[in-house]
């Protein structure tokens, strides 16, 4: 893949350009190391809070309820019931939904319309809480809930245009 | 996100009472445990790139970076904070490559300045772009649908490009319209 290339040759072309500039490399990059403990510290109890409420989602079959609630308004919309849980799911947490992913494409297929849809709603979506959990931790004072809404909102119809696109291309 | 924790955590934590409260606990752990080994995995990647960018500031490529981008991020964020451009149009760049891990940092430090500077607007636009997905190429699911035996995996390439222009454009939008 691109990116295999693309790392190494980022690393490779910043260092030389730092070394031109006098850079003492060793002492620089370690500095920058200094932040990452801080910066995990802070993001912690949010990751930590995000994560168990999604075990909470998934286990207590809370997800399962939803999914069955909702499924006449997606198909409604356009949206194979079956991909209900992971629209649901992706929301709270990447490794879940790509489970949910692998568990579509090894039952209908890879190429199937359901499993072409399963991977455009979650290659074109996000994980809206966890990324809000992450993203505002360091900020002080009151986190605002509009951005967080529009996000989801914004997936939610992203979701209803893959599923039909999926149709054509 | 004190509302959805209030209400999925009492709902869910009802069904496990009537259904199996004794994984109530577990679940909970479960979910603990994921933090505790995804926040060490994060850390070795924030180490990795947390140290390139401090070459990066002292080379003094962020400001030329910063001094690139500024035109745009003053109409896109209303920020003219130097730093901050560098921060926020770095996370950008390094969304729209795919970079694993690298936007994450970036992001949280550029949210950091922003708020603290007052500048809601430029948080929720920042975090919109984010949580629309700007990823180009959705390497993960290529891969998956390689490991499913798709005939083409990259297929759903167009579909989901598509998609994730569409998404963004209209998430900024909305935050135009609504965020003060």
């Amino acid at each position: 893949m691109i990116a295999s290339y693309l790392i190494p040759v980022l690393f490779l072309s910043l260092f030389s350009y730092a070394l031109f500039k006098k850079v003492r490399l060793y002492d620089c990059f370690t500095d920058g190391i200094k932040q990452a403990v801080p910066l995990i510290l802070s993001l912690f109890p949010y990751l930590c809070g995000v994560l168990m409420l999604s075990a909470l989602f998934e286990q207590s079959g809370l997800s399962d309820v939803l999914t069955n609630a909702i499924a006449p308004v997606l198909s409604a919309l356009g949206i194979p019931p079956e991909l209900g849980k992971l629209v649901l799911m992706k929301p709270f947490s990447g490794s879940g939904a790509t489970a949910l992913l692998s568990e579509i494409l090894s039952l209908h297929g890879a190429d199937s319309y359901l499993g072409r849809c399963a991977c455009v709603c979650f290659g074109s979506s996000e994980t809206v809480f966890y990324l809000s959990a992450v993203y505002f931790s360091s900020a002080k004072g009151k986190k605002p809930v509009l951005p967080v809404v529009i996000a989801l909102t914004v997936n939610f119809i992203t979701v209803i245009l893959g599923c039909f696109l999926c149709r054509f291309l | 996100m004190n509302g959805i924790f209030t209400a999925v955590f009492f709902l869910s934590a009802l069904l496990f009472l009537i259904f199996s409260p004794d994984s109530f606990l577990p679940a909970l752990l479960e979910g603990g445990q994921k933090a505790a080994t995804l926040s060490l995995s994060l850390l070795a990647v924030y180490c990795v790139w947390l140290g390139f960018f401090r070459v990066m500031e002292q080379s003094g490529l962020s400001s030329r970076i910063s001094t690139l981008f500024l035109p745009v991020c003053k109409k896109l964020f209303r920020t003219e904070d130097k730093r901050a451009v560098f921060l926020a149009s770095g996370n950008l760049t390094a969304n729209m490559l795919g970079l694993p891990g690298a936007p994450t940092p970036l992001g949280i430090q550029a949210t950091e300045r922003f708020m603290n500077a007052g500048n809601a607007y430029a948080a929720s636009m920042l975090f919109v772009l984010n949580a629309t997905s700007l990823q180009l190429i959705p390497t993960t699911v290529i891969a998956l649908r390689a490991s499913y035996g798709a005939q083409s995996p990259a297929d759903v390439f167009l579909p989901t490009l598509i998609a994730t222009l569409f998404s963004t454009l209209l998430g900024a939008l909305c935050v135009r319209l609504f965020v003060k």
